[in-house]
This record gives C-alpha cells, sequence and structure tokens, in this order.
C-alpha cells in the first residue's frame, strides 16, 4: 500500500482529532492488555521487589533456595544485589559484549536485508527471488537446531578449517568466540529483517522509481533518495527489533561464544540455574530491560515522528 | 461455506481439549502409583524405561511406575525444588513420590524427606553406612565416577597422577580439555579435584559435609593453576565446552586426545559405536577423580509413600543392582559387589569398594564453586 | 491486500556492478544456506573426522534411531496439538483489540500499543524466578494451561498489530457504501471487512504458530519436567545425542517450512508485515 492511500484510509478511519472516545472499543482491546498484565506484569512487578530485597510474600520460595539472597537483615528495600552484580568483576565485560554484539549484528543485518531488499526491488530475477525465498528458512528451525548447524559449521570440524587444513594451514577455530556469536546472531535475525524491508520496498510505487530515472537519477542517487526514505520505518523496526532480540538472546551465545565475557541472556541463566541466586539474575534482567527500553522509545520517538510527517497524527 | 469452516475450528478444537483432558487423567484405582522424578542424563532415562521399571512392574503387578516427569541435566532443578518445598511447606503433596535428583541432599538437609528406615527398606542393611550418611535423609542407589579418557593410539601409557596429567596437558596444547563445571559433572569432577590437590583431607571431608563458605578461600591455589592450563586446553584460548555431550562430541570428532568423561557415559558411547574403539579410560590418584552415589528423596507429604519405599528396596536389592551394573548404563552398584552376579563382578577389580569412591561437595558448596570457577578461570 | 508489484528490472550497463551483485547474493546464499547443508550431510554419515571432506561412511540409520527416541514422538504430538490452540487462544484474546484499535478511538489505545512492544523487550530468561512463583500460586506449573498461556503471551505482538494493519487498510468507505445498501452490521463486516483483512490475518496466524511451535524457554520453565514440546525435547536429544541425530531434525523441519513458505510466500513477502508493526 502506498504511503498516500495509508494516509487516506488513516484519516477515514479517524476522522478528525476529536473524535468521541469509544466504551466498546475500549473493552474489546483490554483482553490483551488483562493477559499480559497479568502474566507479564505481575512478574517484572514482583522481579523488581526481589531485586531491591522484598522476599516476604510470594517471592518466598525462592529466597529459600536461593543462595546469597540480599535483604533478608530486616531493612525494608535494599540496593545491595544491584551493587553486587555491578561490583562483580564479569559484569563489564559481559555488558560490553552484549552492547557489541547487539550493535554490530544490527549493523549487518541492516546491510544484508537492505542488499537483498534492493536486488529483489530493482532487479528481481530467478536468483534473486530464490536467494530471498531460502533467507526465509532460518525462519522455520528451531534456534536450538540452528545454533548446532552453526556450530558444527564453524567449529574445529567445520567447513572452513576443513579446507584451509586441505592446504595444511591450521587456522583457529571461529566458535567460542564473540566472532561467532555475531555471525549466529545475523544468522537469526535475517528472515525477519528481510521479510520487513522486502515489505517495506514493495510499498514503493514503480512510477516513483521510473520517474526518477528518467530524471536521469543514477542507480546510487535512486537508492539513497527515494527507496530508502519511502522505507525507513520498516528499516527502524528491523533495527530496533533485531537490537532488542539480539541483546536478550541465550541460545545463541550458549553455544557458540566463549563462557566468559559472555552475553546477558546466558549469564542470567547461569546465575538462576548453575549458581542459584536467582536475586542477581532477576537484577541483570532489568538492567538489560534498560538497554532495550532505550531502545524501544527511540524507536517509538522515530514512529510519531515519521506519522506526524505524513499527516496521519 | 464460511460457516461451515467455523463449526469445523470449533469440532476440532474440542477434539483437541477431550483428547488432552483423556490422556491427562490418572485413573487407576486398584494399582499402586509410583511417580518417579529424574533429573539426570539420558543414559540414565533409558534405564529407566527400557529396563528398571518394565522389571520391577513387572516383579509387581500390581505397582505402576509413572516416569512422565524426566528433566534433562538438571536444568529445571531450581524450579522443581522450588515446587516440592512450596508443597511440602502448605502439607500438599508435592507431585512426586520418589526423586533422583542432584537437589535431594538439600532437600533432606532441610527436613523435606522421609528418612528411610530398614522396616520398610530392609534392603538398606546392604548399603555402606558412610554413602547413607552422606545422603542427608535420601537413599544412595547407583554410582558413578568419572574417568579421563584417551587415545590409546596416541598415548602410549596414561598418565597415572594428577601431576602427570597436566605434565601432559602442557606438553600436548590443545589436545585435552573438560566442560565447563556449571554444565556438567565430567568437568565439573576435574576442576573439583585440581582444587582439592591443595586442601587437606579434613577439609575436603568439611566440604562435602556442611556448607562452609569461608573454607572456599582456600581454592585460590587450585584456581591459579587451573588458569594456568588455558593456553594449553582444546582452543588454547580459554573456552571450554558447555557440557558432558560436548567434551563426548570432540571426542568423536578427533578434536581432542584425552578428556575427563562419566564412565557410564563412555561405555555407553563406545558400545554405541559413536566413541571411537581406541579409546580407553583409566583412573588417577594423587587426588582421584571424583564420583559418587545418585539418592532417591521420598518426599515428606507425597500420597504414595509407602509404595515409593517398595520400590526404593527393590531398586537396592542385588536383581535390579545387576541390571544397573549389566544394563545399558553400566554403572557403579551400592550394594557389595560380592551380592551381583558372576558376570557383573568380573566387572570390577578386586577389592573395589563402592564407598571409596570420592564425592563432590555439598550441594551449595558446589553451586558457589561453580560460581568461582566462572569468575576466576575462563578467558583468562 | 497482496501487492503484486512487478519488480522492475534496472540494468545497469557496468560489467562491475554486476558482478558485486551476482558475488553478494552467492555470498549471502552460502552464508545462510552453508551451515544447514553441512549439518545435512551429517545426518547420513557414519562417522566424520576431522579434516576429512567426506565422511568415513554413509548410512540411513540415524533417520530410524530418531523415530526410537519416545520422548520425541510424545513431544511431537504435544506440539502439534498445542500449538493450534496457542493461535486460537490469541485469535480470540487478539483479533477484537486489533479490530478496535483500527476503528474505534479510546482511552488509552496508544499506551496499550506501547505496553505491547514494552512488555516484548523484557527478557523472558531474567523473569524465570518470578513466572515460576506466580505460576505455582496459581496452579498453572506443569499444567497444559500453563504452557498454552506461556506461548500465548509471545504471540499476542504478532496477532494485534498486524491484523489491526489488515483492519486499517480496509476502506471505511466501503463498509458505508454497504451499510447504505441494507446490509447488516455483522454481514458487512464478514463479507467486507474480514474478508479483506483475511490475508493480513493469515500472516498473523502463521507467524504466531511458528513463534508457538518455536518456543522453548518458556514452555521448559512450564511444562517440564511433565510436559515436552517439541523444541523442548529438542534441547534435550541434541545436547546428548550425537551431532547426526541433530542433522536428521534439520532436514526433517527444513522440508515442511520451505513448502510453507512457498505457499505463503506471496501474502508474507506481499507488504502486510511492515504495515503491521507501526504506531499509528
Amino acid at each position: 500500500m502506498s504511503a498516500s492511500v495509508t494516509n487516506q484510509v488513516a484519516k477515514e478511519s479517524f476522522g478528525s482529532k476529536d473524535s468521541k472516545l469509544s466504551l466498546l472499543g475500549f473493552f474489546m482491546a483490554l483482553p490483551p492488555i488483562l493477559v499480559l498484565g497479568i502474566f507479564i506484569g505481575l512478574p517484572i512487578g514482583l522481579a523488581f521487589f526481589l531485586s531491591i530485597g522484598y522476599t516476604g510474600g510470594l517471592n518466598e520460595v525462592i529466597s529459600i533456595i536461593g543462595q546469597d539472597i540480599r535483604g533478608r537483615e530486616g531493612k525494608l528495600f535494599t540496593l545491595q544485589a544491584y551493587k553486587d552484580v555491578i561490583a562483580d568483576p564479569r559484569f563489564a565485560g559481559d555488558l560490553k559484549t552484549t552492547l557489541i554484539v547487539s550493535s554490530v549484528a544490527t549493523v549487518f543485518v541492516l546491510i544484508f536485508s537492505i542488499g537483498i531488499g534492493l536486488l529483489q526491488r530493482l532487479r528481481g530475477g530467478k536468483l534473486s527471488s530464490v536467494l530471498t525465498a531460502l533467507s526465509l528458512t532460518p525462519l522455520f528451525i528451531p534456534v536450538v537446531i540452528s545454533s548446532w548447524a552453526l556450530y558444527t559449521f564453524y567449529g574445529s570440524a567445520g567447513l572452513y578449517r576443513t579446507i584451509f587444513q586441505s592446504f595444511g594451514l591450521d587456522i583457529p577455530q571461529i566458535t567460542s568466540t564473540m566472532l561467532a556469536v555475531i555471525i549466529g546472531s545475523i544468522w537469526t535475525s535475517l528472515p525477519f529483517a528481510i521479510l520487513m524491508v522486502t515489505s517495506g520496498f514493495q510499498s514503493i510505487p514503480n512510477a516513483l522509481i521510473e520517474a526518477a530515472q528518467d530524471a536521469g537519477a543514477s542507480l546510487i542517487t535512486i537508492i539513497r533518495t527515494v527507496m530508502l526514505p519511502l522505507a525507513l520505518i520498516p528499516i527502524i523496526i528491523v533495527a530496533t527489533f533485531t537490537s532488542i532480540g539480539v541483546l536478550g538472546s541465550f541460545t545463541i551465545p550458549f553455544f557458540l561464544g566463549p563462557n566468559q565475557p559472555t552475553m546477558f541472556g546466558v549469564e542470567i541463566t547461569n546465575f538462576f540455574t548453575a549458581y542459584n541466586r536467582p536475586q542477581q539474575s532477576v537484577v541483570m534482567a532489568f538492567i538489560v530491560f534498560a538497554a532495550a527500553s532505550g531502545i524501544a522509545i527511540s524507536y517509538i520517538w522515530a514512529n510519531f515522528r515519521s506519522a506526524k510527517e505524513s499527516g496521519r497524527v | 461455506m464460511r460457516k461451515n469452516k467455523l463449526v469445523s475450528v470449533l469440532a476440532a478444537t474440542g477434539l483437541a481439549v477431550a483428547t488432552l483432558g483423556f490422556t491427562a487423567s490418572t485413573s487407576h484405582a486398584a494399582v499402586f502409583q509410583v511417580r518417579l522424578y529424574v533429573s539426570a542424563d539420558t543414559n540414565v532415562e533409558n534405564l529407566y524405561l527400557k529396563e528398571l521399571i518394565p522389571a520391577f512392574e513387572k516383579a509387581f503387578p500390581n505397582y505402576q511406575v509413572d516416569l512422565s516427569s524426566f528433566d534433562l541435566h538438571g536444568k529445571n532443578d531450581a524450579l522443581t525444588l522450588a515446587k516440592i518445598i512450596a508443597a511440602t511447606k502448605a502439607k500438599k503433596d508435592a507431585g512426586f513420590d520418589v526423586i533422583d535428583a542432584g537437589f535431594v541432599q538439600q532437600l533432606g538437609l532441610s527436613g523435606y524427606l522421609t528418612i528411610p528406615t530398614t522396616m520398610r527398606v530392609p534392603n538398606l542393611v546392604n548399603v555402606p553406612a558412610s554413602l547413607i550418611a552422606l545422603s542427608k535423609g535420601g537413599v544412595p542407589y547407583r554410582a558413578s565416577t568419572v574417568l579421563l579418557a584417551y587415545n590409546s593410539r596416541v598415548v602410549a601409557a596414561p598418565p597415572k597422577t594428577l601431576d602427570e596429567l597436566i605434565t601432559w596437558i602442557k606438553a600436548n596444547p590443545g589436545r585435552f580439555t573438560y566442560n565447563v563445571p556449571s554444565g556438567g559433572g565430567s568437568g565439573y569432577a576435574f576442576a573439583q579435584t585440581v582444587i582439592d590437590k591443595y586442601l587437606t583431607a579434613t577439609e575436603i571431608n568439611t566440604l562435602v559435609t556442611e556448607i562452609n563458605k569461608p573454607l572456599q578461600a582456600k581454592w585460590k591455589t587450585g584456581f591459579d593453576v587451573l588458569k594456568s592450563l588455558n593456553p594449553y586446553t582444546y582452543g588454547k584460548n580459554g573456552t571450554y565446552p558447555s557440557n558432558n555431550a560436548a567434551t563426548l562430541s570432540l571426542i568423536a570428532n578427533g578434536s581432542i586426545d584425552m578428556g575427563t568423561v562419566w564412565s557410564d557415559q563412555f561405555l555407553s558411547g563406545l558400545k554405541a559405536g559413536t566413541i571411537p574403539s581406541y579409546w580407553k579410560v583409566a583412573q588417577i590418584s594423587g587426588p582421584a577423580l571424583t564420583g559418587g552415589p545418585a539418592f532417591f528423596g521420598i518426599p515428606k507429604t507425597s500420597r504414595n509413600g509407602v509404595a515409593a519405599q517398595r520400590f526404593v528396596n527393590w531398586v537396592l536389592s542385588p536383581a535390579a543392582q545387576n541390571i544397573i551394573v549389566g544394563g545399558s548404563l553400566n554403572g557403579y552398584p551400592v550394594i557389595p559387589v560380592t551380592l551381583l552376579s558372576e558376570a557383573n563382578q568380573g566387572k570390577f577389580a578386586a577389592g573395589t569398594d563402592i564407598s571409596t569412591l570420592r564425592p563432590g561437595y555439598l550441594s551449595s558448596n558446589s553451586t558457589d564453586f561453580k560460581n568461582q570457577w566462572a569468575l576466576e578461570v575462563p578467558g583468562k | 491486500m497482496a501487492n503484486d508489484v512487478q519488480p522492475l528490472n534496472l540494468h545497469t550497463k557496468s560489467i562491475g556492478v554486476k558482478a558485486i551483485l551476482l558475488a553478494f547474493s552467492i555470498f549471502m546464499l552460502l552464508l545462510i544456506v552453508g551451515p544447514l547443508i553441512w549439518l545435512a550431510v551429517h545426518a547420513f554419515a557414519v562417522e566424520w573426522i576431522f579434516p576429512s571432506y567426506l565422511p568415513t561412511g554413509w548410512t540411513l540409520e540415524w533417520f530410524r534411531k530418531v523415530f526410537e527416541v519416545s520422548a520425541l514422538v510424545s513431544a511431537i504430538k504435544n506440539s502439534l496439538i498445542i500449538s493450534p490452540i496457542v493461535v486460537i487462544v490469541s485469535a480470540v484474546i487478539c483479533l477484537p483489540a486489533a479490530y478496535a484499535s483500527a476503528r474505534y478511538n479510546y482511552w488509552g489505545r496508544r499506551t496499550f500499543l506501547i505496553m505491547m512492544f514494552a512488555s516484548n523487550a523484557f527478557p523472558k530468561i531474567g523473569l524465570f524466578a518470578t513466572i515460576a512463583t506466580l505460576y505455582y500460586f496459581l496452579n498453572l506449573m506443569g499444567t497444559i494451561v500453563g504452557v498454552i498461556i506461556v506461548q500465548v503471551l509471545g504471540t499476542i505482538i504478532f496477532m494485534t498489530w498486524i491484523p489491526a494493519a489488515a483492519f486499517a487498510a480496509v476502506p471505511k468507505s466501503l463498509e458505508e457504501a454497504a451499510r447504505d445498501a441494507g446490509a447488516s452490521k455483522f454481514r458487512v463486516f464478514r463479507t467486507i471487512t474480514l474478508r479483506m483483512a483475511m490475508p493480513g490475518i493469515l500472516v498473523a496466524m502463521v507467524m504466531s504458530f511458528i513463534y508457538a511451535f518455536d518456543e522453548a524457554q518458556g514452555t521448559y520453565l512450564v511444562g517440564a519436567p511433565s510436559i515436552y514440546t517439541m523444541p523442548t525435547a529438542m534441547y534435550a536429544i541434541v545436547e546428548t545425542y550425537p551431532v547426526q541425530v541433530t542433522a536428521v531434525f534439520s532436514i526433517l523441519l527444513t522440508i515442511p517450512s520451505v513448502l510453507l513458505i512457498g505457499l505463503a510466500r506471496k501474502h508474507i513477502i506481499g507488504g502486510q508485515l511492515a504495515e503491521g508493526f507501526q504506531i499509528k
């Protein structure tokens, strides 16, 4: 759907800004919010209280089993758990690793998905269609299988090592490094990104591109001034969802990454299951959430900005 | 057309829900039921599903053992533990009658287990007293030990002591590894063994039997040794495979020539052909790699307590212990070797005493250990 | 509305650009498909020792072994029953909200959308402890209802945002014209609105199904050790059996998914997805 039609539809749907508030609409919209509120909102609240040291009520059983729980000393709230986590020597390394992997993976996902999207939209042809379709395959494969596929491929007995070994070269394996986690994160995030970006490029009318071509613009100029700006929203969506997804990921860094420093998803699980420190794991989750919220806020801001510009608000 | 679609969707949903409800119901009024919860590796699951449970149900036709609750690698230990404690505190049925998991000791220490007596579990008399003391209210029923696996084509004579092993590791960079202690017992055993070398026997015993944080400061020497091995283990960069299976797969594809493995997993792998036939195992000394029993625990509030004890008693009988030793598990028994069948007796060197297996630390100390290892060793 | 936009065939005269495009395509193909093919070959391998290019022998043994694993068969059965239920439950909860979001203006409309988005941003792994606590309290631990709820949670964002865009794209003028012609409100909804929004709703259902089918962490948390779905059983199997077994799985899973993509491709790439993820 082209942007102009969307605008018109939006205006028709909502009319002027002061359309009356619908009670029916409110109740229809309530169920998913209620479900999320109870089953995610409440646990987040409980987790927050656990992280600041409230060990009573629903947090009681976890507090009995867990080790190193801060907050039993009779005080109402304590930030000791947060201090523990930040002071832990692993924290700084994990934070750096998580942020680096997330940003590098997002950049490359954008490059690859835009590349494939442009290829599909501007050239078409058998090869790009096959490529676009095949690139969706990782979507259906459970991430644990994907991790093993990547681990086997890039590992010590993997393809590229085998190739080099036949030339007598013994190059180090890629697995158990940050690079492998980046490659793995790109691999699993690509399908959704390609879907979004190709869909975004699809909504650009041929007329616009052809007009630019007739006006004598080069390919690069067309891409820069027509394609990218009009598909900006899907591209921002890809950037946001990919970075948030990679930020909290577990399976890929667990199988492909080094033991330390690792990404927060793995560390949170370690602290909860292996080291039996549920309070610290919850603290780390909130820190990741803070980072993810920062990304989310910029996404929401970008949405409103573009909605304002295109007259939908 | 649309209405038909709606009807068929509703019908399908109704059918699905009905099927679920049907399969979920367990109505066996005339039969005694024992609900088993096992948290271990797949070879133990096979032991139960294919060997122990059928044999027990054959010997006691009016009993039915239910192993629908199997947790791999203890991933969900923390949650199951919470579930049992919460239920016991509320004096409700815990959901399981017999538990085989790493947290049985913890449950026993907190008083949530039924202490077995020789009245209900007569076969207890065959179990060495030291093992019973270790279980803190549980019942030991099988044992395993971690051994050093080596490629006999490359390693003519395996190292006999820990010192020799470390020398070999440094002389053959990248050809040895152990998994992350928090991921699997075989790697945990190696790490704890290195640390134990620098502790006295009394200190080790304390850590095995009680929670003791101050003593943990003595782990530093051992951790420094482990850290010094980082450039020499597989990968040569201070990274380690994540669990038991990862080590075994490195053995299978020829990436390493030596590694620490669970005795039962190794022997099962040899039998299945996934581990090449020229691999062998050996134990080291000074100190030896750890091993030890697995424990049964019967929650206090379980509603089939009597049936549970009957099951536990049977597992301690020579019939069941023969299955554990001679069947697919290739495990160690907890009753004296002399009570086993002749064929099984031949598997053990003369004078093998299971109670001399070096046990791992008490659960709280071992979680602290796993945490410390992650702080001190990888990537340094 | 599926968009059959013809891709332009912009020709470039320069061979250099053509070469770059070809190299890029091949690189991406290798990157994406390479690991899958490498793993798939393992499915037929007896033993494969580094650094040989090929396994020592070929066999179909592993395929047989996979189906012998009884836990897996019951896990697949569970998945095939639970995932569709999750999609239906999610549709029932979310589609009215999607319609409301597109057609009505009500208090908190944008806040609701943002809250949905925010709840997705919190790493669920960090909620293990407290989700478990809540579920014990509600007696949902280890129940099928609990597993369904956990999976529904992740599908809400798909089932609300994408259909909302689909509903919003139905021109109101069409609906009004039908009303003027005398059709009842419900008839209008059924024959015009729902029909035009159906492709978008189907896309949402496919994405939700994939999510539910593939959901491992939350299901493991709530369902284990009594209820196993396919991905949770797979975690266990992949970590225990030799890599050949994992390879068999990858083949068994790739084939139906390639088929599904082939069928739904027109709709998925047709423009629905991008429209859905905006806050209007």
